[in-house]
């Protein structure tokens, strides 16, 4: 399934590995702007414990780029905007 | 003074590892002179015939023999030709590679390289043969192999190097005969045990470079670790199910606290996944062209780095920087793009193993100051009902025998395997709700929260309501694949309430389709 465009005012969420198991999704279009810090909340609120089973682990990306979103995270400040693609990558360890 | 002991006390050991080594080679190679001297004693005083012969053996062509030969070709002789000429590769080997060597990616020089480098792959599974293959047919002068287990049945469909008839041979000795059968060049030395922190430095000592092909978080972190502190490059790879990642990680190898140096795992992914949610390609499945694709990229990559043009000049060699800027791979077999190429940071500024700040040292791993069993939380078996919530699979089997028509009459079977598993195989009677939909049951006394369940989900709550209510005094009895999950979903029921405040017997069978294998019926399968 080609990731389609979000509809207009929203960004698109990809899930891979366990974040896609979790929410049984490979993308998903939520409103936009959101701010980066508010995006694991915003999860959260949607798929109640997905924060510390899944999210905790997670590296986020917008756009293609690795962003930060520790407590003291660089990226914090972020705005996610229409359009963006925001992606969940889990550590997958196996082999 | 008293601090600078232990770190000395690593380097010592470090270095008398590489002595051991060392003197290993020296002696194997007086062996092999010896040897070779010994033939020529018994023979005798040579003849000038036998002389050429010697040198023939030896790997040399004898100018006697290239004078006839070229003489027998009765073609123009150009004088350089005449000239002994000493060669870097054997015959054999410029017919092997040709093909890569004329690319000018690679050249001979990178050929050269290719011979002289070392390489160590953790993991000789679904990863580590198509990388391992890869890398032996590309030429590479020494492979490292390291695994502890065994040869499975299960492993064949995506563990190219292991052929049928070698279930129950170590792993890496099955990849080593493969090895050599792709290429005889190749010197091989095999590692039968599990990466630990005790052995991983002297382990990862001799090589260039590192390959990680495991499969759990633990490992990951270890080798990571590791390479950062010994300097060495790292590929490394994953893949579940339809997915995979790759990257290639501390590289440039810089030392820790150099901003210049490539990011390693810890960068990443600071901090491990619940160890409760950790998906083995035994439970979660793994396509094997998806495994492989990524042991293939993991080659391909371990060839960029290690036939990548020397800088230079020691200014050059200051600024340089790997052509490609670290990023992390992400391969989606069923998604369009298959592949995307993220954008990573460089090292993370408060990274524990590769910033300023670095609490990772060589000699942390031989203290026992680094547990990475415990830093990635230890699995236990999962233990939350009591004996009495329990069925043991020989007792079912009992209550299936009394039960009218020999299974389900009197009593509800759960199965919460997937969807996928349960149409392998399951037990007659048996009512399929996956576990995956438990995480999205509604909570009691919510019913707007349904809004995000599909209608497959919801049809499956609904009949399994019916199920329970059906008759209040018929037991209800969950079984998986292993008991795990079994036990969890049992407790899942009783905070909804199906157990009717206790009356309600809800209970799992223990061990699962496993034990009703191993007890009670040995033709059921098992996959």
């Amino acid at each position: 399934m080609p990731s389609k465009k979000p509809p207009p005012g929203h960004f698109n969420l990809l899930y891979f590995a366990a974040s896609s198991s979790y929410t049984k999704k490979s993308v998903e279009a939520f409103k936009a702007p959101v701010s980066a810090a508010d995006l694991f909340d915003l999860l959260e609120e949607r798929y109640p414990g997905i924060k510390d089973k899944v999210l905790s682990s997670c590296a986020v990306t917008v756009n293609y780029q690795y962003v930060d979103l520790d407590d003291d995270g660089d990226d914090r400040a972020i705005t996610i905007k229409e359009g963006d693609e925001v992606a969940i990558i889990p550590p997958v360890s196996s082999g | 003074m008293a601090d600078r002991i232990p770190a000395l006390e690593t380097q010592i050991r470090l270095l008398e590892a590489r002595l051991r080594r060392l003197k290993g080679d020296l002696a194997e190679a007086r062996k092999t002179a010896e040897a070779s001297a010994q033939v020529y004693e018994t023979l005798g005083p040579l003849s000038s015939s036998e002389k050429d012969l010697k040198l023939a053996i030896d790997g040399g062509f004898p100018d006697a023999w290239r004078t006839e030969t070229l003489a027998a070709l009765a073609q123009p002789v150009s004088p350089e030709a005449k000239q002994k000429k000493h060669w870097p590769l054997s015959q054999e080997e410029y017919r092997r590679y040709g093909r890569q060597m004329i690319m000018r990616e690679v050249g001979l020089e990178g050929q050269l390289k290719l011979k002289r480098s070392r390489v160590l792959i953790v993991g000789l599974g679904g990863l580590g043969c198509p990388a391992s293959a890869y890398l032996a047919g590309a030429g590479v002068g020494t492979l490292g192999l390291v695994d502890g287990d065994v040869v499975e049945d299960s492993n064949l469909h995506r563990q190219i190097l292991h052929g049928t008839e070698r279930v129950g041979m170590p792993k890496v000795l099955s990849a080593a005969e493969g090895i050599k059968s792709i290429n005889p060049w190749v010197s091989c030395r095999t590692y039968e045990s599990h990466l630990s922190a005790e052995n991983v430095m002297e382990t990862f000592l001799d090589y260039d470079l590192v390959i990680d092909c495991s499969d759990n978080p633990a490992t990951r972190y270890l080798v990571s670790d590791a390479c950062v502190v010994l300097g060495k490059p790292l590929v490394t790879a994953s893949a579940l199910r339809t997915e995979g990642q790759l990257m290639v990680l501390n590289y440039p190898p810089r030392p820790p606290g150099d901003t210049t140096g490539g990011p390693c795992y810890r960068c990443v992914f600071p901090r491990p996944p619940p160890a409760d949610s950790i998906v083995t390609c035994g439970d979660g499945g793994v396509l094997g062209p998806v495994v492989g694709l990524m042991g293939v990229l993991q080659a391909l990559e371990a060839i960029k780095v290690l036939t990548k043009t020397d800088p230079i000049s020691k200014e050059a060699a200051d600024g340089w920087a790997p052509t490609e800027p670290p990023s992390l791979t992400i391969f989606s077999a069923y998604s369009a793009p298959q592949f995307r190429s993220i954008r990573l940071r460089s090292r993370r500024a408060k990274c524990a193993t590769c910033s300023v700040q670095a609490t990772v040292t060589a000699e942390s791993f031989t203290s026992g100051s680094l547990d990475y069993i415990q830093f990635c939380g230890a699995i236990h078996s999962v233990n939350l009902l009591s004996t009495w919530e329990r069925m043991p699979a020989r007792d079912y089997a009992a209550v299936r025998n009394r039960s009218a028509d020999k299974e389900t009459k009197g009593h509800v079977l759960i199965d919460v395997r997937e969807r996928v598993q349960f149409d392998i195989c399951h037990l007659d009677g048996s009512f399929n709700l996956p576990f995956s939909c438990l995480n999205s049951w509604p909570a009691p006394g919510t019913p707007g929260s349904e809004s995000n369940e599909d209608s497959e989900t919801q049809k499956l709550h609904h009949q399994l309501q019916q199920l329970i209510v059906r008759d209040p005094d018929e037991p209800v009895y969950v079984i998986c694949r292993l008991g795990n999950d079994s036990q969890i979903a049992v407790k899942k029921f009783k905070e909804l309430g199906f157990d009717n405040g206790g009356i309600k017997w809800i209970g799992d069978i223990t061990g699962g389709l496993r034990a009703w294998k191993k007890d009670v019926d040995d033709g059921f399968p098992e996959y």
